[in-house]
């Protein structure tokens, strides 16, 4: 029988949006270190 | 051109580079987006959410190698003595900081869909948060030692210790009972995967590799400048 897979994509956007706003943050932080040398 | 010229020159470079390398990366990042959500199947029994795997992963590896590369260089910083080995450590170690940050939030956020909880204190998840706290306390140490040649070598055996961890995390799956899925790429027999799932990780694995080095060129370059300032600043030019 062929069943539907659940479904969870709140999770899945949660993640992504995490993971680009750790990564995005990181790089701006630095830039701004940058900035200020 | 006087010597701190030219190397605050140098180290400019290097900061600028690293930061377009970093922007390289994001663009590379856009496409593993779009590759996970639009090109690559969706999982029949975890549905959307097993699509956090291409993250994950891929932000796991990138932080066991700079955690790795922290205790290498730390090895060789006390072999050596050379103050550019320490600078490295240092700037790996605030990368992997970031990228377990990542690796330590995507991974509960799966886990609540597929195991119906946030945690679990098994042996994987529970060394993997003890290595971030560990290299916390490692930029903690840093901040804290002023003297520059005690700090590197606080901190270097700080740093070996934390990759002593990496192999035990590698293979806590196997030695312990985990609810922790077990390797499907990094293992002794072929990959696991079907080959479109395979070459989006394979590709998001690149990707946060690439982010990796600009993030730590970056990093490099601006302790650079920051230990050129400290050098100006010294009455006898020492």
């Amino acid at each position: 029988m062929v069943t539907e897979p659940p479904s969870n994509g709140e999770y899945l956007i949660a993640a992504y949006v995490v993971t680009t706003v750790l990564l995005v943050g990181y790089w701006v932080r630095l830039w701004r270190m940058a900035k200020k040398r | 051109m006087t010597g701190i010229a030219a190397s605050s020159d140098i180290a400019g470079r290097t900061v600028r580079r690293g930061l377009r390398l970093s922007a390289l990366g994001f663009v590379g990042l856009a496409a593993v987006y779009v590759l996970a959500l639009r090109y690559t199947p969706i999982e029949a029994r975890q549905g959307l959410a097993q699509k956090i795997f291409y993250l994950h992963v891929p932000a796991a590896w990138s932080a066991l190698l700079a955690f790795s590369l922290v205790g290498l260089a730390s090895v060789l910083y006390l072999w050596l003595k050379d103050i550019r080995l320490d600078r490295f450590a240092a700037a790996s170690a605030e990368v992997g900081v970031a990228f377990s940050a990542i690796m330590l939030t995507t991974g509960p956020i799966w886990a609540k869909p597929i195991w119906g909880t946030w945690w679990t204190w098994d042996a994987r998840l529970t060394l993997t948060l003890f290595l971030f706290f560990l290299f916390i306390g490692y930029l903690a140490l840093r901040a804290a030692v002023q003297d520059p040649a005690e700090r590197a070598r606080f901190s270097a055996v700080v740093g070996i210790l934390g990759m002593l961890l990496v192999p035990f995390i590698h293979l806590s799956v196997y030695l312990f009972r985990t609810l922790h899925p077990q390797p499907i790429v990094l293992k002794p027999s072929a990959p696991s995967l079907p080959p479109e799932m395979l070459r989006t990780l394979l590709v998001s694995t690149i990707v946060f590799t690439v982010l990796y080095v600009g993030f730590v060129t970056t990093r490099y370059g601006l302790a650079l400048v920051a230990d050129l300032r400290e050098a100006e600043e010294l009455p006898d030019g020492h």
